[in-house]
């Protein structure tokens, strides 16, 4: 954008609020005349037949609006003070049955709208009335709505379901004073274009209407933000920083807003909603954490954070595309070069803010269970925890590459820079990239594979091709690191792993060898083996290790020697424990019967032929 | 003493202020009937008053009517004066509202009607008369009768429903009863507009009606004076006995609100409020839980309370709480919170019903016995 463009777009923006001025001037001066004209004509207009019937109409319109109302409350008078005398001990309790009273009283509420409005459509209104009549019901209906509003938020009177942190003095007050603001707001967006469209077209009386209710609002608003704001907030340190009061920077907004209004009427509209937006970004932290203020929450309240920001946002642009009455799309190709970047920056705002919302999502989340499962103990046989301590990482990290390529991509895209030639520029170099990444492709795949077949953990004794073993350190997108028993650490390609023969899963089975004379009888030592057996599963130490007892068979005779081979089932890695312990207790046993190992030595009997 | 707790009435000012209450529900729903049929034609409107709404007006039914809009009328005054704190359901600030709303209202369809003739020999009061004025003449008034059908109808039907809907005999007949409640003053309003539209067209085509018409208005237009004088009258009247009773009311709230006493409640509750007030009051005021079916009239029986301590600091048992707790099936040692007045510190009470006890508990109130001790829902 040029200079010259910028210097002929703010000169338009100047000349259109000095002509805006001058129309505000002109309501104002000619508004008591209009007045005037207009309550003659409307007065003129009610004192005969048809005004009466309109009349008639309205009373009926009402009575249906009552009876339905009626029924429903009928209904859901007493589940509405059951939720009520919820004994609500904590915020968030409180914000749960605020939830439901504002269901239940926006239901009556829109039920009441919903049955009036219909019923006008059965009657023949005379001219400009049908309009006044839905006008009117608009009114209603955000009055009402505004009502409930105020009193679920504030709860005057109820301080246990209050939903924002005020003091009971100041609720009713400050529920006043939002009630006075809302309704001047709703009579200034919906009373003046029916004046305006009325019998005697009173365009300046409905200018300045507009004007009066807006700048009272403004006014009750500026003063509510110094009234129930500016006090400084409770030191419950007594060396804490001192904080900026909240008082100014909302006075700021209300004044800025009105000061917009003044200038530019659809501006206003877009201009209030950003200020709503901002406040409530501003103080939703505060209030998302006087919910959650508890520890067990864990990663919720951040979640909840960023969902809010994100809804907080998209509801802000929702609302101002509805103000504006344009769909955006088009909306981006007929207005100022500001507002065009102003869009562009708000929609890169909003994909940060939700990429945002899905990093903070995944990343606490991973971050509680990772907490939850703790830190791994390789002495410790690993568990299925062990197959989570491996992927989440890995989810997390993918999850951040991920969400910031797309979200660089998007953003791109949502500037107005044309992202094909890019992509297809990484295309053209990822080509010429991959025939030298060809490895670390076939790696990566691989990996996916091997995680996907839970061929290993983190914690588990692994043996791959080539010579590689040793426990799982590490796993990472290309490789696995291994700590060999002896020490070395393997960096090992999942694309030269190969073949995995994990020692680590369910069981092992030990088998050793009882060398012993020839003479010892046989089935005397099987017994011996199994009553050992049956002691070490007696053992408090050793018997949880043994998943099938000790056996002992005679297993070979060799000349002088008799092998007996024993053999059990143990837990993985605890085959030498058991073994050992094994050993200790046979050699003992068999001293105790007398039994002596084979010693090895041969005895070789010779003939000596003398003759 | 300035302050006279339970002065709101036994139970005997209860039957006469229902009884007054129905005969005018029953007057109006003769009228809108009435009115109702015209939407059939502005004859069968007239050939009907004489069933539907003549009785009401002459003799023996008018006197009643006036005997009971007088008694209904005073005895609503008496209730605003004998309140001692603000503290209304919306339907209760409602029925006020409209209650007081509705004299000023009516007055100068009354008056035109019921002296009218009187004052103007030859004054034909038929249907068509008044619909030719309203429609055409002075449509002023016709705003003031649609307002002041949507006004009284709303402070009837109110009425009728919380009398009725804690009646056991409810569940059978509010099938019927409610599509009538609704229904009537729609179709009343419907009849209006059909028939004024028929006088409308009357005045237009039949010039000797047209003729009959402007000469009674003339008739009127003569003593409209006097007419005027009159109600200006009667509104100043009303107007002094309204602010009476509200001066009482402020009066009774600013000397009660010297002494202060203290309400202790199941579940660690503590309520304070101004002296002579009711439990329920309290409660109310306090933000503490409390059943109120019939929001404090003696009727429902919901809101009762076991008195754990102070006993001697609330008012005696008077006959209408008395009946009520007999007909509860109350316990000795039970209140009615609405019925009991705090004189002084020390009452510690226990809620009986939970507080989303409704018209069900004052229907059939044994079986709402096992339930009493569930006291907040899950």
């Amino acid at each position: 954008m040029s200079e010259q463009s910028m210097a002929v777009w703010s000169a338009g923006l100047l000349a259109g609020a000095k002509a805006r001025f001058a129309a505000l001037g002109a309501d104002l001066a000619q508004a008591p005349q209009e007045a005037q004209q207009a309550l003659q004509s409307v007065h003129d207009s009610l004192m005969t037949g048809s005004g009466v019937r309109s009349g008639t109409y309205i009373a009926i319109l009402l009575l249906v609006g009552v009876a339905v109302e009626w029924l429903y409350w009928m209904y859901a008078y007493s589940p509405l003070r059951a939720v009520m005398a919820f004994p609500a001990s904590s915020p968030r309790e409180a914000l749960r049955i605020g939830l439901r009273r504002l269901a239940f009283g926006a239901s009556g509420l829109l039920l009441f709208t919903a049955a009036t409005i219909g019923a006008s459509a059965a009657f023949a209104w005379p001219p400009h009335v049908h309009g006044v009549v839905i006008a009117a019901t608009l009114l209603l209906l955000m009055l009402r709505l505004s009502w409930i509003g105020v009193a679920v938020v504030l709860a005057p009177g109820r301080a246990r379901l209050r939903l924002v942190p005020v003091e009971q003095a100041q609720a009713r007050w400050l529920a006043a004073a939002c009630l006075a603001a809302l309704a001047l707001l709703a009579l200034g967006r919906f009373v003046p274009p029916v004046i305006a469209d009325g019998i005697e077209r009173a365009e300046h009386f409905a200018g300045a209407l507009r004007l009066a209710a807006y700048t009272i609002a403004a006014l009750v608003l500026f003063i509510g933000a110094f009234a129930f704001f500016g006090r400084s907030r409770p030191r419950t340190l007594s060396g804490r920083t001192p904080l900026f009061p909240r008082s100014f920077p909302l006075a700021m907004l209300v004044i800025g807003v009105y000061g917009i209004w003044l200038m530019h009427d659809r501006g206003a509209a877009v201009a209030a909603i950003a200020a709503v937006v901002i406040a409530l970004q501003l103080g939703l932290r505060p209030i998302v954490y006087h919910y959650w203020d508890d520890d067990d929450a864990g990663a919720l309240p951040a979640i909840v954070l960023s969902l809010a920001r994100f809804v907080v946002a998209l509801a802000g642009i929702g609302a101002a595309a509805i103000a504006l009455d344009t769909p955006l799309a088009t909306l981006a190709e007929n207005v100022g070069p500001w507002v065009r970047v102003g869009l562009r920056l708000l929609g890169v705002a909003v994909l940060a803010l939700l990429a945002h919302g899905i990093w903070i999502a995944v990343r606490s989340v991973v971050d509680q269970r990772l907490a939850r499962i703790g830190p791994v103990d390789p002495h410790e046989p690993p568990d299925s925890s062990s197959r989570l301590l491996t992927l989440l990482p890995l989810l997390r990290v993918t999850t951040a590459v991920l969400l910031l390529v797309l979200l660089v991509l998007s953003s791109l895209w949502a500037l107005g820079i044309e992202i094909t030639p890019l992509l297809a520029g990484a295309g053209v170099l990822g080509i010429a990239l991959g025939f030298g990444a060809q490895a670390l492709v076939r790696d990566i795949i691989a990996g996916i594979f091997y995680l996907a077949d839970d061929a290993f953990r983190v914690g588990e004794y692994i043996e791959g091709a080539g010579n590689t073993k040793g426990n799982v350190e590490r796993i990472t997108l290309r490789s696995v690191a291994l700590r060999h028993h002896n020490g070395p650490l393997h960096f090992v390609p999942y694309g030269a792993l190969g073949s995995v023969r994990n020692t680590s899963r369910d069981w092992v089975i030990d088998k050793f060898n009882l060398p012993l004379p020839i003479e010892v009888e046989s089935e005397k030592i099987r017994k011996l083996i199994k009553q050992v057996g049956e002691d070490m599963k007696e053992d408090a130490a050793i018997g949880p290790l043994m998943l099938e007892p000790l056996k002992g068979k005679l297993y070979r005779i060799d000349p002088g020697v008799k092998i007996f081979r024993c053999k059990f089932r143990s837990p993985p890695g605890k085959q030498f424990d058991v073994r050992a312990n094994a050993l200790k207790r046979i050699e003992a046993a068999l001293r105790k019967m007398g039994v002596q190992f084979a010693d090895g030595r041969q005895t070789v009997l010779l003939q000596s032929s003398t003759g | 003493m300035p302050i006279i707790p339970g002065m709101r009435g036994g139970r005997l000012v209860r039957t006469v202020r229902l009884v007054s209450g129905l005969i005018l529900m029953a007057f109006v729903l003769c009228h809108l009937s009435n009115l109702a049929l015209g939407l059939r034609s502005l004859a069968e409107m007239e050939a009907w008053r004489a069933a539907l709404t003549r009785p009401w007006t002459t003799g023996a039914g008018e006197w009643l009517l006036a005997t009971a809009a007088t008694i209904h009328l005073s005895l609503g005054l008496y209730a605003l004066a004998a309140r001692r704190s603000l503290t209304l359901s919306a339907t209760d600030a409602a029925q006020l509202t409209l209650g007081l709303a509705t004299p000023p209202l009516l007055i100068a369809h009354v008056i035109a009607l019921a002296t009218a003739n009187r004052v103007s020999p030859g004054f034909a009061d038929n249907y068509g008369q008044i619909l030719a004025v309203y429609w055409s003449f002075a449509p002023a008034y016709a705003f003031l009768q649609l307002f002041v059908v949507v006004v009284v109808w709303l402070h009837g039907a109110i009425g009728l429903y919380s009398w009725l809907v804690l009646q056991p005999v409810w569940r059978r007949i509010s099938g019927f009863v409610l599509p009538v409640l609704f229904a009537l003053p729609i179709l009343a309003l419907l009849g209006f507009a059909s028939a004024g539209q028929e006088v409308l067209d009357k005045l237009a085509n039949d010039a000797a009606w047209r003729q009959m018409i402007l000469d009674n208005v003339g008739r009127i237009a003569k003593v409209t004076r006097e007419l005027a004088g009159l109600q200006r009258d009667l509104l100043l009247g009303y107007g002094v006995l309204v602010a009476l009773a509200l001066a009482i009311f402020g009066a009774r709230v600013l000397l009660g609100r010297q002494r202060g006493v203290g309400v202790a409640y199941d579940g660690g509750h503590q309520a304070r409020g101004r002296y002579g007030l009711s439990i329920l009051e309290i409660s109310q005021l306090n933000d503490v839980p409390h059943a109120h079916v019939c929001s404090g009239r003696g009727r429902c029986g919901t809101c009762r309370v076991r008195v754990d301590a102070g006993a001697a600091m609330l008012t005696p048992v008077g006959d209408l709480e008395r009946s009520t707790l007999e007909r509860v099936g109350a316990a000795a040692g039970e209140r009615l919170a609405c019925q009991a007045h705090v004189l002084g510190d020390g009452v510690a009470v226990t809620r009986l019903l939970p507080a989303f006890a409704d018209a069900t508990a004052a229907q059939s109130p044994h079986d709402w016995q096992a339930g009493s001790a569930a006291k907040e829902p899950a």
